[in-house]
């Protein structure tokens, strides 16, 4: 996983694999210095497979995405070198500007949080979904607008002939967002990166244009990311999580495990701070002391240390390495360690079941 | 809409109504008459003879009221300072001067201005950028005058290529004479550059950070694409409103230049006119290009309901 790995034959055995990112890591050039938004990143996605992100506001999760669609820009944003970013085997960040257009929206999409603002004021709904098409599918105008139409059928969006016409602003705050997944989906994308796609929206609205992606990702058989904060999202879509803090994955493992047998006090942390309605006793809603912590200096050891109630001398010296509870389940925290004090690891599984 | 621009146009009536009030009132305050100077060296018979033919021996109110009825139909009168100049003569002699100038300036002006901008807004942070900043606050902060005068001096008085002074006429009043042209085009032309090269870099990074472009070069397309349909649409909107503003002020003419070169042009008669207190002239100057003014503005309130979808023309319905 060492920067050492180069060229070789890292990307084999890719035919299941669609994604794989290695060691990827992102900084941002800012007058205060450089913020490591990203430091370490490495997951696989296979074909078909959805996988969440979990993780607050700043902890590096829509940096992450927006590098696997090639979009940090220099001289601001830079890829640190050693970063790979493996699609079907062929590496994304040596791309060249033509072959990351192609890739862009041909292969891969992105549904951002604020469709008000990631929509152009100026542009007609369909023309933002044409474009795409004729871009990637070398559509005509005529066969383009067709398909636009279709796609926003497909989204759920009534009347779709007359609403292609229509401008952003003439759309509500859920429709816009089935307008971007229509972009998104226009080019039959393999790999569909949400980032955080239902933050800006109503709780009545959110569970629609969850289903909307689900229902997509099933028929289209396209793979998914989605970066969220809220866990309540993520039970909904993806089997698998990755839990991201101060721009480290720091648990990662299926959705039960993270759900029920979470390994890692962040994690823990997420879960009792995420509001339940079934809570008989109407326990106070827990949220995580302090803010995490300056990613233009960061912290030698665990960056979690400063929050953990567990915390212990080596974790402010050194950072742990990743803990393995077989299935893919992973978490990077020195409890697990042979030597550590013996902590009660929450089960919310039997929890529920009392 | 029927019923906004009925609205805009009685504003527009009243504004006019307004405007020319003050005018008149304004020069009528004003120490002395138009006729001062002619009925200096004249007998009290043909003084008062002089006087009665302009009507100035009326009192001021009936004077102000035959002065109103006049514009109402258009009628603007004569000069009091030039006999048998009337102010439609004028206009028609003298506007076509100053809207070629103007014009010239700025087409020249505003389309290098424009590319400028470009170039800074997409090379941010290099020579280029700074070269193109540096140059338009440079530009905006020296007065026409002074440019005038120095490139006089280099063109016409040291290299000897170009004419001094003049201003082509007659058949070569819209084309041709170009050569008389080249200097005062170029005198009034920089301030041009100066604002759209400010005006469009500004609006260029506002709109380049703005989540659309994200989405559009997620899209996957060419660079080209992205800034011609996402980044430059969008940038115009201050553009296209800021552009009526500059016909208008291109046409009423550059006063300054217009001295300096010695041009025919409306700007120069204007002053000369406020100074000899040559009542009729101001009075039909300021009205039309009021006119002139208002009209633009109008044309602006449109401009921004074409460029940007989001704003509707009030009563234009959903």
């Amino acid at each position: 996983m060492e920067a050492g790995s180069k060229n070789t034959g890292s990307a084999g055995g890719a035919e299941k694999k669609l994604l794989s990112v290695q060691n990827l890591r992102v900084s941002y050039h800012t007058y205060a210095g450089e913020v490591q938004s990203v430091r370490g990143v490495s997951f696989d996605l296979e074909e078909g497979s959805a996988l969440a992100i979990v993780g607050e506001s700043g902890c590096g999760k829509s940096v992450t995405a927006r590098s696997i669609m090639g979009l940090i820009k220099p001289p601001a944003g830079e890829i640190k070198p050693g970063s790979r970013i493996f699609y079907r085997g062929e590496d994304i960040v040596q791309y060249d500007r033509k072959k990351l257009e192609q890739y862009r929206g041909g292969e891969c999409a992105i549904v951002f949080q604020d469709a008000l603002a990631a929509l152009n004021p100026t542009m007609r709904v369909g023309k933002q979904i044409m474009e795409n098409l004729i871009a990637h599918r070398h559509m005509g105008k005529q066969e383009a607008l067709r398909e636009a139409v279709e796609m926003l059928r497909r989204v759920g969006i009534p009347e779709p002939e007359k609403r292609v016409r229509q401008y952003p602003h003439q759309f509500s705050g859920g429709m816009r967002q089935r307008v971007m997944i229509a972009i998104a989906f226009a080019c039959d994308p393999k790999l569909l990166i949400c980032d955080e796609p239902t933050t800006a929206l109503d709780v009545t609205i959110q569970g629609q244009i969850l289903d909307i992606i689900k229902d997509l990702q099933k028929k289209h058989r396209t793979s998914v990311i989605l970066i969220t904060h809220d866990l309540g999202v993520v039970a909904n879509i993806a089997r698998e999580i990755a839990v991201m803090y101060a721009g480290m994955i720091v648990e990662r493992g299926s959705s039960e495990d993270i759900f029920y047998r979470p390994r890692h006090p962040y994690t823990w942390a997420l879960i009792r701070s995420v509001p339940r309605l079934d809570d008989e006793n109407k326990a106070e809603l827990e949220s995580i002391p302090g803010t995490p912590p300056d990613l233009i200096d960061p912290p030698k050891g665990c960056p979690f240390c400063t929050r953990c109630r567990y915390c212990m001398d080596i974790c402010r010296e050194e950072m742990p390495e990743n803990a393995d509870f077989g299935a893919g389940h992973t978490a990077s925290c020195w409890l697990h360690h042979p030597l550590a004090p013996k902590v009660e690891m929450p089960d919310y599984e039997k929890e529920d079941r009392q | 809409m029927v019923k906004y621009i009925i609205r805009r146009f009685l504003e527009m009536i009243l504004t006019l109504f307004l405007i020319a009030t003050a005018t008149f009132f304004l020069l009528e305050a004003v120490p002395g008459d138009p006729l001062t100077q002619r009925a200096d060296k004249l007998q009290p018979q043909s003084r008062e003879r002089l006087y009665e033919r302009y009507g100035l021996d009326k009192p001021v109110l009936e004077r102000y009221l035959l002065t109103m009825e006049g514009l109402a139909r258009g009628d603007f009168g004569e000069s009091f300072v030039y006999a048998g100049q009337t102010v439609g003569g004028l206009i028609q002699s003298r506007l076509p001067v100053s809207a070629r100038l103007g014009l010239q300036q700025m087409i020249l002006g505003v389309g290098v201005g424009l590319l400028l901008g470009i170039l800074a807004a997409m090379k941010r942070g290099t020579l280029i950028d700074y070269l193109v900043v540096g140059l338009s606050v440079l530009l905006i902060s020296i007065p026409h005058l002074i440019f005038g005068l120095m490139l006089q001096k280099i063109f016409a008085g040291t290299l000897r290529i170009l004419p001094t002074i003049g201003w082509p006429s007659g058949d070569e009043l819209w084309f041709g004479g170009w050569k008389y042209t080249i200097l005062p085009t170029l005198t009034g032309c920089f301030s041009y550059i100066a604002i759209y090269a400010r005006l469009l870099k500004t609006s260029m990074l506002d709109v380049v950070n703005q989540d659309y472009v994200l989405t559009a070069e997620s899209k996957g397309l060419s660079r080209g694409a992205v800034i011609r349909r996402h980044i430059l649409r969008n940038s115009f909107i201050p553009v296209m409103t800021q552009l009526p503003m500059s016909v208008a002020m291109c046409i009423t003419g550059s006063f300054f230049i217009e001295s300096i070169f010695s041009i025919p042009g409306i700007g120069q008669y204007y002053v000369t006119a406020v100074n000899n207190q040559d009542l009729s002239i101001v009075m039909g100057e300021t009205v039309l290009l009021s006119l002139l003014y208002i009209v633009v503005l109008f044309i602006t309130d449109i401009l921004y309901a074409v460029v940007d979808p989001r704003i509707s023309m009030p009563g234009a319905g959903k």
